[in-house]
């Protein structure tokens, strides 16, 4: 510790060989530091992508249901009232990712709640409009932190075209 | 104990080796540093483009789909390459006895999208000064109706259980834009991104009265 002391006190010559070392050191942890920041905002910037995806596809989807509902719709047909959530659905293409290569592609389920119909009593019309409930459940590539599924859920109302 | 006590203490200048160690370290961090940071550069520059891509790419979705939702009848036809020119009619938003029509069209030359009397939809994109060997290009722009095109099968096989009623009145929008990174070395690779931007609208006049003419 004494022989430290005076190194600090003694330093009239420059810098010496310990002092670059150390110097560089802190460079490089700096920059690793860096790096992986600018890393992790990239990793962001792509989630909020496919989340925003996400939204469009959910989105799209409720505008089928409107369009069923407006114009090729059976109210009395319960299996398409119910819903698919609890079903198996086929995956669409959520991030294409390398288009070289299918390795890196994030896929998403897309299904729909059950088509809920709301009376507003005071109209004195019957069923007024109906609910439509969306959501698009994916998982993100391998990263910490999202072992868990991704989802939205996009809500949206029609009136048939009777109306 | 005593060895580092004396190299630390003795500061009247470097040993041969110290000086040829620190060179090496020294250039192998500025080599390596230069390597990330130009490897970092193009990294951004990609993703740069590929934002710029998405957020004209959701633009043209938005603003077609926004015209559509209000329109009260469509008309496509065919254009240049893979592309259609889309006839939007809407009602005049202030004398209901007129209609206008909206024309959406891809000018493939000058990768951009126009509509109306040739307004463009993003006088932004694409950027004025692309780095050599960058492009941009308009693969796909057009409007089926419902599932006329879709790589969904299920989807396929629903549009023939659909009534005509939805099917005159349901559009898919397809709008593919592909960046194009050339290498501008010998030998060098390039690099290339495709991204197919959709939305699908219901075109609710079309089975309004508001089609029949009625609109007051």
């Amino acid at each position: 510790m004494k022989c430290l002391n005076r190194k600090w006190r003694d330093d009239a010559g420059g810098i010496d060989f310990i002092q670059v070392v150390v110097g560089l050191m802190i460079v490089a942890i700096a920059a690793v530091g860096t790096f992986q920041a600018l890393a992790y905002g990239n990793d962001k910037m792509n989630q909020q992508m496919r989340y925003r995806k996400a939204m469009s596809i959910a989105r799209s989807y409720v505008e089928y249901w409107q369009g069923r509902i407006h114009t090729d719709f059976d109210p009395t047909d319960a299996r398409t009232r119910a819903g698919n959530l609890n079903q198996r659905v086929d995956p669409t293409e959520l991030d294409l990712g390398d288009p070289t290569t299918d390795a890196d592609d994030v896929m998403c389920f897309v299904q729909y709640g059950s088509l809920d119909p709301i009376d507003l009593v005071e109209t004195g019309l019957g069923v007024d409009y109906w609910v439509i409930n969306v959501k698009v459940t994916w998982y993100e590539p391998d990263q910490p932190g999202y072992t868990e599924p991704q989802s939205v859920v996009f809500r949206g109302t029609m009136v048939s075209a009777g109306l | 104990m005593n060895a580092p006590c004396i190299k630390l203490r003795r500061d009247d200048g470097w040993t041969f080796i110290e000086a040829t160690i620190s060179i090496v370290i020294m250039a192998i961090m500025v080599l390596g540093l230069t390597i990330v940071l130009l490897a970092f550069r193009e990294q951004l520059d990609r993703s740069w483009a590929v934002r710029v891509m998405d957020q004209y790419g959701n633009d043209v979705i938005e603003q077609l789909t926004h015209e559509l939702r209000n329109a009260t009848d469509v008309e496509v036809r065919g254009s240049v390459g893979n592309t259609k020119a889309i006839d939007i009619e809407y009602l005049d938003p202030i004398r209901h006895d007129l209609f206008r029509t909206s024309r959406w069209r891809a000018d493939l030359r000058n990768v951009r999208i126009t509509r109306g009397n040739n307004d463009l939809v993003d006088p932004t994109f694409p950027p004025s000064r692309l780095g050599a060997g960058e492009s941009y290009e308009i693969v796909q722009f057009t409007l089926a109706p419902y599932a006329e095109d879709s790589p969904n099968q299920w989807e396929r096989q629903d549009r023939n259980r659909r009534k005509q009623s939805f099917l005159d009145a349901a559009y898919d929008i397809r709008f593919k834009l592909r960046y194009n990174r050339n290498s501008t070395e010998i030998g060098g690779r390039n690099w290339t991104v495709e991204k197919e931007y959709f939305n699908r609208v219901y075109v609710r006049n079309m089975n309004l009265i508001v089609k029949k003419g009625i609109t007051d």
